[in-house]
């Protein structure tokens, strides 16, 4: 009981050496996580109206660009911007700004797809009441549309969040100390695998705060019956 | 098939003093091509202020293009169209607001488009409510509430924005005919109000009681229009006699 007891300590003695560098690797993952979301969840909007615009060009770059990134890896998208930019303009980002950029491109397209949807299902004679209203095109979207769509959009926008926490830790190939990063230099040091336990409960924290929020916000958005029926 | 040419004019002049018997719309030769059908052929139709007019025909007849012209749901393809003066809509599938409440649908627009103060517009609209006979639906979202409870809400909202010529495309055909009398009845005191009213409908005794005038349209053009004892009386074109026929 008391060679248990000594283990244990010892244990939480080395966890309490791990977690300066780990928590500071979950700082960076949370600041990827939010700098990612704060940018792409707006971006993907432009990105939906464009891929129901009737001005092909528009339409085309705005489907082309969906299909880009939604159809290779992500993986494969941040070797991409990692390595094109400096050798084809010898710019030379930091790669947490790199890995910002290349996943809010990413997840904008996942977002773009999913608004585009939600605003498809609204019926046309939403848009014809706001016409014949007065309302003008921006207060008929921003008034009328968007609302509408939110609790079809919330679910799965969430879920792309949740999928977002773990995607950050593809940022570690690129040398972002990222969490994932920093229990990596942990375990190959100390040949030791704690510290992914430790991550992996940190990871699932944020999990874990993700979805209370999503499930607020779901709420939030369910007070009326949404289904109009004649 | 005739091709129309695309020269549509749609001019709509707003004059505040307007008075009743003034003109309040008035269309010429006008035209509206679909893709693959001619709906609305060379219609000549003027209206005046207060006056109710009906127009009756059978399904696909144009009667909602024509009506979706007059306010710009439809973009008609050749004619003139002046209209003295803003158009409300009620719709057929009323196209309430779902996330709004009953009170906030009302209240929107005139907040939005005219900057009218959240306070003076819910006065209005609380009012409109009791006009409508539903005042206690204030704070509830138009999911909870039937369908002709939604109608009613619907020319509430439509009222909000005062109109001067109000649209009805067939505001009573998606409810249970148990019910269409509640908003036959608000409509009903709209026009004892001089509203001026174009009334789609398949309620032949509503029109006949309530309209100045009826006009009978097939086949994308205006068959014939007189005083509801003109139309339903003593038909003279053999499409609206079949066409009478077939309502009663
Ligand atoms: N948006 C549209 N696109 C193509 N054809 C249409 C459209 N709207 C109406 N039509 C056609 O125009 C004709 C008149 O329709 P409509 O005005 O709705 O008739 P009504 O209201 O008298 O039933 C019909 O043949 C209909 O199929
Ligand atoms: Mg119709």
């Amino acid at each position: 009981m008391s060679e248990f007891l000594a283990g244990f300590q010892d244990t939480m003695a080395y966890v309490v050496t791990l977690m300066p560098s780990l928590m500071a690797g979950a700082w960076v993952t949370a600041k990827l996580f939010v700098w990612t979301l704060v940018l792409s969840l707006p971006l993907g909007l432009p990105f939906a109206l464009g891929s129901n615009s009737k001005f092909w060009p528009i339409k085309a770059i705005c489907q082309i660009y969906v299909f880009i990134f939604r159809g290779t890896p992500l993986i494969l998208q941040l070797y991409f911007f990692y390595f094109f930019l400096p050798i084809a303009y010898g710019i030379r980002l930091d790669p947490f700004v790199t890995s910002v950029i290349t996943f809010v491109l990413n997840y904008a397209a996942y977002f773009a797809e999913i608004y585009r949807g939600g605003i498809n299902g609204i019926d046309r004679g939403q848009y014809e009441a706001a016409h014949a209203l007065g309302l003008s095109k921006s207060q008929t979207m921003f008034g009328i549309v968007f609302p509408q769509t939110m609790r079809v959009i919330l679910p799965p926008v969430s879920n792309e969040a949740i999928v977002l926490i773990k995607d950050t830790a593809l940022a570690s190939i690129i040398t972002v100390g990222e969490l994932m990063k920093a229990s990596r230099g942990a375990v190959n040091r100390d040949v030791d695998t704690t510290a992914y336990i430790i991550a992996a409960i940190i990871y699932l924290g944020f999990t874990f705060v993700m979805t209370l929020l999503s499930n607020h916000l779901e709420r939030k958005y369910s007070r009326y019956d949404s289904r109009e029926v004649d | 098939m005739t091709k129309v040419k695309s020269n549509g004019i749609v001019k709509i002049i707003l004059k505040k003093d307007l008075k009743a018997g003034d003109i309040i719309l008035e269309m010429k030769g006008i035209y509206k091509q679909f893709p693959n059908c001619l709906a609305v052929e060379n219609v000549d139709f003027s209206m005046h202020k207060g006056e109710i007019v009906a127009i009756i025909g059978p399904s696909g007849s144009g009667k909602s293009t024509l009506l979706r012209g007059i306010n710009g749901l439809e973009k008609i393809t050749e004619g003139e169209l002046d209209l003295y003066g803003t158009t409300g809509m009620v719709f057929q599938h009323f196209n309430l607001f779902p996330h709004m409440t009953c009170l906030k649908n009302i209240t929107y627009a005139p907040m939005k488009v005219k900057s009218v103060n959240k306070k003076s517009a819910e006065d209005k609209a609380m009012s409109l409510l009791e006009l409508v006979g539903l005042k206690d639906k204030a704070d509830v979202f138009p999911g909870q509430i039937s369908g002709g409870q939604k109608q009613r809400i619907a020319i509430a909202r439509a009222l909000a924005m005062e109109p001067d010529l109000m649209l009805f495309d067939e505001p009573t055909s998606a409810l249970d005919p148990e019910i269409t009398g509640e908003v036959l009845g608000v409509m009903r005191k709209l026009a004892e109000g001089h509203s001026s009213m174009i009334i789609v409908t398949h309620e032949m005794n509503f029109a006949k009681e309530v309209a100045d005038r009826v006009v009978f349209m097939d086949g994308g053009k205006i068959i014939e229009e007189g005083t509801p004892k003109q139309i339903f009386e003593d038909p003279k074109s053999d499409r609206l006699k079949e066409f009478l026929k077939t309502v009663y």
